[in-house]
């Protein structure tokens, strides 16, 4: 007889701890990709962005927040980014009306889920998994990158000082993710998680 | 082998795929036979100083333009597929004026 299938979440609801070091998966988040038309899409698009956001959209691998703190771009690739925002902001059809015309807007909210690495210790496991140079002086608050952890494509946040990572990994992958997550962090932790997936 | 990507920095080469030569030029729609046979299936093999194709897949998904040098692995220039066609375009339209 076949086995049954039972349906188990990827990813332990709450957050789980080892040690001091925390992942936890983020609220869902509206997230919006921006990719300017060629000729003079990029520049009307920073132009648009500028007036209505009151930030430039930057050109390189960074992270800026609206004027009013309601969302944040991302570069994801040259000429182009992702909008992020709270759940229920509205956010693609606020950009619809800016900037649709300049460039094309996807909606991503259901394609990445967003991880949340932070605690002390974190820098230092996070650098097991992933091939970029994460020292403060190189890698610090607002820088972004696109990357791969194991082999898991991602898109790499540093929020904060402390530091605090956010990873935006493709959803179907995000139970991958989190094993490798697990990994690089037991290895750092005496302590055995405190929570059994 | 690390390569320095015009917009991402110095990554490791597991972000990228070659792509091959990229010095071939599609023959124009009326070329000869053999400059369309050349242009698909002929390749050289250089020993020194190469300019080929990368795509950073894992990064920014840019294709880029790599100058390295096939015995020692040293790469001498990164640039953006996209800026050296737009330069060489410029340049032939250039050219094509003063002629
Ligand atoms: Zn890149």
């Amino acid at each position: 007889m076949a086995d049954p299938l039972f349906p188990v979440l990827p990813v332990p609801h709450g957050p789980v701890r080892w040690g001091a070091m925390t992942c936890a998966q983020s609220p869902l988040a509206e997230i919006v990709s921006l990719g300017a038309f060629s000729g003079v899409g990029r520049d009307e698009l920073v132009k648009r962005i500028h007036e209505a956001f009151g930030v430039i959209l930057p050109d390189q691998p960074r992270a800026v927040a609206s004027a009013d703190g309601g969302c944040s771009f991302l570069w994801s690739g040259p000429s182009q980014w992702l909008a992020v925002a709270e759940e229920g902001a509205g956010l693609l059809s606020r950009l619809r009306e800016v900037c649709g015309d300049v460039c094309a807007l996807t909606s991503q909210s259901d394609s990445r889920s967003i991880m949340k690495l932070s605690g002390p210790g974190v820098r230092e496991a996070m650098s097991r998994l992933v091939p970029i140079d994460l020292h403060p002086t190189v890698f610090g608050k607002d820088h972004v990158a696109s990357t791969l952890a194991g082999h898991i494509p991602v898109i790499m946040w540093q929020t904060d000082d402390a530091p605090t990572y956010l990873f935006f990994v493709f959803r179907s992958f995000a139970a991958s993710l989190f094993h490798d997550v697990s990994v690089a962090l037991s290895g750092f932790s005496s302590s055995e998680m405190d929570i059994c997936v | 082998m690390r390569l320095t990507c015009p917009s991402c920095g110095s990554r490791g080469l597991e972000e990228f795929t070659y792509r091959g030569d990229a010095s071939v030029r599609r023959p124009a729609a009326d070329g000869s036979e053999q400059a369309w046979v050349d242009y698909v299936y002929l390749r050289d093999n250089p020993c020194g100083r190469h300019q080929e194709l990368w795509y950073h897949g894992a990064g920014c998904r840019s294709w880029l333009v790599v100058t390295r040098d096939t015995r020692t692995h040293e790469v001498f220039d990164v640039r953006n597929a996209r800026d050296v066609i737009l330069t060489e375009r410029q340049t032939d339209a250039g050219e094509g004026e003063a002629s």
